[in-house]
């Protein structure tokens, strides 16, 4: 009795699994050829949106299934009554549960949400409550924070009331939790240009330095993080909150950078041997602004941080030989 | 019933296995806890004459060794002396202390496994006041990480089922007369108001380099001889606060000893079971720790066939014969091995391991809720008091793990707190003694009314309110408060064990029974020995001592709960062709399965990862 292994159990569970699964093959295969028959017949009536559907429960990545669909939902649009729309949300969202990252899926849901009866407003707030669930489960799911936007802008259209500073805690919020959330500060970038578009910042210098607190605490936290150099980066210099600044304080922030870059360098180089890249690369953006927009007259050091890139980042040799050039 | 006084069991606390449906007729439920003899079933009046396996004593290790034999195949009779579950792992009522107490201090056994049990029950307990029974105590508290071996053989084994289980979030470093919550997370880190910059980016590295500290051997290497705090003091130029959380409120480490690796895999462990099932390293079992697991795996065994009696003594066993004889004159015939707890040994028994090694414990139940301890939605907490925190200038670290009423171990308004060290000697006592009082100190400090909550809160830069428990501390540490602390019961003891103060879990600890020569007269030749809890706070050690043991009895730990319980799934109901309906319990681990299912690769399409 010792030593007796379940491994023939295994292997003939094996055998009964793939034959069930060969067996799911021929059936997807005949369901296939089926739908796609009725799509070139152009058969729309509810036998031909139920072999859709059955479809798709196998198969949502099937686009053109999706398109077929649609084109019977329209062509039957008048008998069908709201309980069928509220069916098609549950419908996508079902498949959304399984598959969160098929384009079609969300496609065709922005689609019902859009040809929904009166589309009211009460259900893109639903919405934006069901986005936050499934950012919730997975926070970097770009397909959600593409949504987001997409559901907020609907909503602010609808309801006249304007959702940026409610949308921008919300981003501190996915920051605080991950601070290698990119989506979560590229939408903080998108929100601060709307903001500042439509004059919602009331003390702009705070917000900055507060802005600039969050961004350096982020920088301490975790310099190995792209996305906080990046969303640095356009901090100071693709926003428009530079121009709410005087260039005396746009200076002295740059150069506190600089500093504060160089200490977190040093502590890499102590550590490791290695000089951290995100660093020189931000210090090479902040000497181009230094010297190419406030004209300010400093000695460059961008040769030495390109010679040492070249060195410790070789796959973008040609880029920094490049920069050099530019010089 | 055997025992009358005991607590609602496993069993029993869930509903019954029929439960009328919603036409009227019995329906069963979908998960049954297995019944157990000298519980919920009556013992068996006679046992089998011949079996595989003989086991005496149904703590954790033997019991999970009896399911793991059981379910292998072997025929296992598993007994205990006792007429609880448990042993020297069990949990217990206040009344049941009470025997338990005097049955040490009657006990004049040449080899001691406990000494100066020392009970003390509040006469509000015999008023009435409060249950004995609503109070579960364990003997020897442990937690559960959510990433170890225990967890994955309690899911293999779906003994998991049977229990419930809540998590643990909350560490505190008693540190200055204060308790520092735990910053441990990166979100943690990035929030902290209070770190300065530069710890937070020293700190995120060094989290960073733990998870996988085994491939850098560039950075550990050269401390791999020196003790761990040196290294994050050289290498992370973390400072003492850090470096203390780190080494023990993270590692659980008892002393400053603990060498550069055995400290970072201590380490790992806790960041690695962070997240796993949420935002907490820790897990624990409802109603008791460790009896109800050693309980949870028995009704495992049972179910595998394994047969149950308490209240049954093992007498001697003859290896010549292969002859075990019990206290009531039965005997049993044991084709394998004998095991047995060192508490459950036969008398004259001349081959139990020396219990080398102490761990002093005091278990109280106090009048306060302790809430103020937990996070939102838990019952539990741990706290540790590091090397020279204490005012007896505490060589060892005191660990205390403190369990609330959620936890279903105590009435309401009441909280159990576990104290442990590993500190031999008076010194022990003495180091309980003074994390005891200021454990009562700071909940009275907590527990009084706060003058001004203003300076207390502070708004981050974020507008984020941010709560300072350590100012909330400070403040009050001057403020002597009118209130006392209530116990409801305190109880100190002194545990042996064969088990030395481990960092890491090897799997020479647990090898006991090196002699291989009988002693002429013994009545325990031949008798396979166990090994007690030790003082390490986790369960890590029991897995490694069972599959030990199991080795020795099998030949290999290879088939140790390799269990394929796919046969016992109910057929889903579900007749829809989904992609996502085969049954992924199918997908077999070895390599030649493996190999069976690369020549198809096409099918796994509702793999895809998300």
């Amino acid at each position: 009795m010792h030593g007796v292994t379940r491994r023939e159990w295994t292997k003939e569970l094996l055998r009964k699994k793939r034959e069930k699964e060969r067996q799911e093959i021929l059936d997807y295969r005949e369901l296939s050829d089926e739908v796609l028959e009725l799509k070139n017949k152009r058969v729309a009536n509810k036998d031909s949106l139920l072999k859709t559907t059955q479809l798709l429960n196998i198969n949502p990545e099937f686009n053109t299934i999706w398109n077929y669909r649609r084109e019977i939902i329209k062509l039957l649009a008048p008998s069908l009554d709201q309980t069928f729309w509220d069916g098609e949300l549950a419908f996508t969202m079902d498949k959304l549960k399984v598959r969160p990252k098929v384009y079609w899926i969300w496609n065709h849901r922005v689609w019902c949400l859009e040809h929904y009866p009166n589309s009211p407003l009460k259900i893109w707030l639903k919405e934006l409550a069901i986005v936050g669930k499934l950012l919730e489960m997975d926070a970097r799911n770009f397909h959600g924070w593409h949504y987001r936007r997409y559901i907020v802008s609907t909503v602010e259209r609808l309801s006249g009331n304007c959702l940026n500073s409610q949308e921008f805690e919300y981003t501190t919020a996915k920051i605080n939790q991950n601070i290698s959330n990119f989506s979560a500060w590229f939408q903080r970038t998108n929100i601060i240009e709307h903001m500042l578009a439509r004059d919602q910042i009331a003390d702009k210098e705070s917000f900055i330095d507060d802005e600039f607190q969050y961004i350096k605490n982020a920088m301490f936290t975790d310099a190995e993080d792209q996305s906080v150099w990046t969303y640095l980066i356009w901090f100071i210099k693709e926003s428009a909150l530079k121009e709410h600044m005087t260039s005396e304080k746009y200076s002295s922030m740059l150069k506190e950078l600089t500093e504060i870059i160089e200490l977190i360098n040093d502590d890499d180089i102590s550590f490791s041997g290695k000089d951290n890249i995100w660093c020189l690369k931000t210090l090479l953006v902040i000497e181009f602004i230094q010297k190419d927009i406030l004209k300010e007259d400093i000695k460059s050091k961008s040769r030495e941080y390109l010679d040492k890139l070249i060195i410790i980042d070789p796959l973008r040799k040609n880029r920094y030989l490049y920069q050099i050039r530019a010089l | 019933m055997l025992n009358a006084e005991r607590r609602p069991s496993m069993a029993e606390r869930r509903p019954s296995f029929f439960s009328p449906g919603p036409d009227g007729s019995l329906q069963s439920t979908s998960l049954v806890v297995p019944h157990l003899a000298g519980i919920e079933d009556p013992l068996p009046e006679t046992t089998p004459e011949q079996v595989d396996v003989l086991i005496a004593g149904t703590g954790l290790i033997e019991s999970i060794l009896s399911a793991s034999l059981a379910w292998q195949g072997s025929t296992v009779l598993h007994i205990d002396s006792n007429n609880y579950y448990g042993d020297t792992w069990a949990t217990m009522t206040i009344d049941q202390l009470k025997n338990w107490t005097n049955q040490v201090n009657e006990d004049s056994d040449e080899t001691r496994f406990y000494k100066d049990a020392r009970l003390y029950v509040s006469g509000l307990v015999a008023q009435g006041k409060f249950k004995s029974k609503n109070f579960g105590i364990d003997l020897s508290p442990k937690i559960l990480f959510a990433q170890s071996d225990l967890l994955s053989v309690l899911i293999k084994s779906r003994v998991h089922q049977y229990l419930e289980f809540q998590s643990l979030s909350n560490f505190h470093t008693f540190e200055n007369d204060n308790f520092e919550r735990l910053t441990n997370s990166k979100q943690e880190i990035f929030t902290d108001q209070t770190l300065p910059l530069m710890t937070k980016r020293n700190l995120m590295r060094f989290i960073k380099f733990v998870l996988e500290w085994e491939k850098s051997t560039d950075i550990w290497k050269p401390y791999a001889e020196q003790p761990l705090a040196s290294f994050l003091v050289d290498k992370f130029k973390l400072e003492k606060p850090q470096v203390f959380e780190l080494i023990f409120s993270i590692g659980m480490c008892r002393n400053l000893d603990t060498k550069t690796p055995e400290g970072l895999a201590r380490i790992r462990r806790f960041l690695t079971s962070f997240d796993v099932y949420g935002p907490f390293p820790v897990l624990y079992s409802k109603y008791g720790g460790p009896g109800e697991l050693s309980q949870g795996f028995c009704r495992s065994a049972a179910v595998a066939g394994a047969t149950y009696k308490l209240n049954h003594k093992l007498v001697s066993y003859d290896p010549n014969s292969q002859t075990a004889v019990f206290e009531d004159g039965s005997r049993v015939r044991v084709t394998e091995k004998v095991v047995a707890s060192p508490t459950q040994h036969p008398q004259n028994g001349g081959n139990i391991p020396p219990q080398k090694y102490e761990v002093h414990r005091l278990t109280c139940v106090v009048e306060k809720d302790c809430s103020q301890w937990f996070s939102e939605g838990e019952s539990a907490a741990m706290v540790v008091f590091p090397p020279d925190s204490l005012k007896t200038g505490n060589v060892e670290a005191v660990q205390v793990v403190i369990l609330g009423s959620g936890a279903e171990v105590c009435e309401p308004g009441t909280c159990v707190w576990y104290f442990s060290t590993t500190q031999a000697g008076p010194r022990g006592d003495l180091d309980l003694d003074a994390a005891l009082e200021a454990m009562i100190n700071s909940i009275l400090r907590e527990s009084s009314d706060i003058p001004n909550e203003d300076e207390l809160v502070q708004i981050n830069s974020n507008g984020v309110p941010l709560v300072n428990s350590v100012k909330l501390g400070q403040s009050f540490k001057e403020l002597i408060s009118k209130e006392r602390v209530n116990f409801i019961m305190k109880l100190y003891y002194t545990q042996y064990t064969s088990t030395p103060p481990f960092d890491i879990v090897t799997p020479d600890l647990f090898d006991l029974n090196k002699s291989k020569e009988f002693i002429p007269g013994a009545s325990d030749n031949g008798i396979l020995y166990t090994s007690l809890p030790s003082g390490e706070v986790s369960y890590d050690e029991v897995i490694t001592a069972a599959k030990f043991l199991y080795e020795k009895i099998v030949g290999s730990d290879d088939d140790f709960f390799d269990l394929d319980f796919e046969n016992d799934e109910p057929d889903l109901k579900n007749t829809n062709k989904t992609i996502n309906s085969y049954d992924e319990s199918a997908i077999a681990d070895d390599e030649e399965d493996i190999q069976m299912m690369d020549s198809e690769p096409v099918e796994f399409a509702g793999e895809m990862e998300i």
